[in-house]
């Protein structure tokens, strides 16, 4: 066997393995000094956009695999469900025929008012990829430059007229979109609470529930009377809007903190949408306006 | 050699797929897999050192490029990695069939608190030490469970594609 070879191996393997090392320290700080500008950036869009496609195959045989799972670990329940889904629709069914007739009226009224914002298109994708690593906590959505969309649009699931918040897209291929999620620990958000309605700034915490900070303090906030809802709100800064419309769901609270020196006022969100089995979501097109997307 | 490089790349660009796909829905406890961690020890087992810094290397590279992060920590994590587990493959002369599910849950514990210190460091880790902990934990377990399943086939296939003729220089 290749006992010529051994002997020289670990000189030449020393000098590899420095070499790739300072390949690596050369990458982290060009891709430090650079941010979404540089050259890697452009890189790692090129690698995004490759994968897109892959990733999409492989959900689109997979998918029906995973639902099997999470159906058979739900099992017990859908009888149960089933019947009450069956009460809902019929629920439902009459109230959509009165809501689409107000929903005429008010868009009368926006068109009459000049507002927009109100209403954004809605784009629908499909969620092909979950990120890749555990410290990460994002989407990756079919839907990409080339079908209108642009980093910082909200994304959201459920229907148009009841959205719940999802998060935000934060860098753009042509056919691929990655979006970071309302859990990860760099998000926040303004918010509104439904019952007293104040205002505060929701934190992505990971895999806990989102916190909401700098509420007035002295809130008195009833958590079990019954469900609070928290939602995106709409404000300006120096003339410039919110990213978000109003009236997105964002989650309900599930605990009130009690804070010592009472300077503040934060609560413990549960978000609304189940991050671990998200198939479908919408892109709003908001109509602020963005810089062309390169 | 170019019929080396294409299996290895393959193996590399199947398991980030899987990792972003399947695996996100297959979670253990909330934590998926880190399946480049676990090829790169796989290689650097069977390969040595050299093999196993390239693969770590390239493996983390392309995991880095799909990330949000400032790229190139996870690419100095495997590198090292792959060395390191190369390296410790002479030492070792244990003949257990385990050896390898061993090697793989140390490497992937030890590499993710390495990737976890240097990104903290950098100013651009923002978990929580409780979430850091479980994932590293849970991430080396479920790599470990995947290794008897996963090793024997990657082996197979790398060892597969070596030279035949073994050149001196």
């Amino acid at each position: 066997m290749p006992v010529a070879v051994r002997r020289t191996r670990p000189r030449s393997a020393r000098l590899l393995v420095i070499s790739l090392i300072s390949a690596s320290l050369a990458i982290i700080t060009l891709d430090y000094r650079q941010g979404a500008d540089g050259p890697l950036a452009s890189l790692g869009r090129v690698a995004r956009s490759t994968m897109a496609p892959l990733q999409s195959a492989v959900t689109a045989v997979t998918e029906p695999v995973g639902d099997f799972f999470s159906g058979l670990a739900n099992l017990p329940s859908l009888a149960d469900e089933n019947e009450r889904l069956v009460n809902e629709v019929d629920d439902l069914r009459t109230k959509v025929a009165v809501f689409a007739e107000q929903e005429r009226e008010l868009e009368t009224l926006y068109d009459l008012l000049g507002l927009t914002q109100l209403h954004p298109s809605a784009v629908p994708a499909v969620v092909i990829g979950n990120g890749v690593s555990n410290f990460d906590w994002s989407i990756t959505i079919d839907k990409g430059a080339a079908d209108g969309l642009a980093v910082d649009m909200p994304v959201v699931t459920g229907t148009p007229e009841a959205p719940r918040l999802v998060g935000k897209i934060v860098s753009i291929t042509d056919h691929s979109a990655d979006v970071q999620l309302v859990i990860d620990r760099d998000y926040a958000v303004a918010g509104t609470l439904s019952d007293p309605r104040e205002v505060g700034l929701i934190v992505g915490q990971g895999e806990q529930d989102l916190r909401m900070d700098l509420i007035t303090p002295g809130t008195a906030i009833d958590v079990e009377a019954g469900s609070v809802e928290v939602f995106t709100v709409s404000y300006q800064v120096h003339g410039e809007e919110g990213l978000y419309p109003p009236g997105l769901l964002i989650g309900t609270v599930s605990r009130v903190f009690e804070d010592a020196n009472d300077l503040q006022t934060a609560v413990s969100v549960r978000p609304a949408v189940d991050f671990s089995s998200l198939d479908f979501v919408l892109v709003l097109m908001t109509a602020r306006p963005q810089e062309p997307a390169s | 050699m170019t019929r080396r490089i294409v299996v290895i790349a393959g193996v590399v660009v199947v398991a980030l797929l899987l990792q972003s796909t399947v695996f996100a829905d297959l979670r253990l406890l909330g934590v998926r897999p880190e399946l480049v961690f676990l090829v790169t020890v796989a290689v650097a087992i069977t390969e040595g050192p050299s093999e196993g810094a390239v693969v770590g290397f390239a493996g983390g590279l392309a995991q880095d490029f799909l990330l949000n992060q400032p790229k190139g920590i996870t690419a100095l994590t495997l590198t090292l990695l792959g060395y390191v587990i190369g390296l410790s493959r002479a030492y070792i002369t244990s003949p257990s069939p385990l050896l390898p599910t061993a090697l793989v849950a140390v490497g992937t514990a030890a590499g993710l608190l390495f990737y976890s210190v240097v990104a903290t460091l950098l100013g651009v880790f923002d978990q929580s030490v409780t979430y850091a902990v479980k994932v590293i934990v849970l991430a080396s377990l479920y790599n470990a469970v995947l290794t008897p399943i996963v090793y024997p086939a990657l082996r197979r296939m790398v060892e597969g594609t070596r030279p035949r003729r073994v050149v001196r220089f």
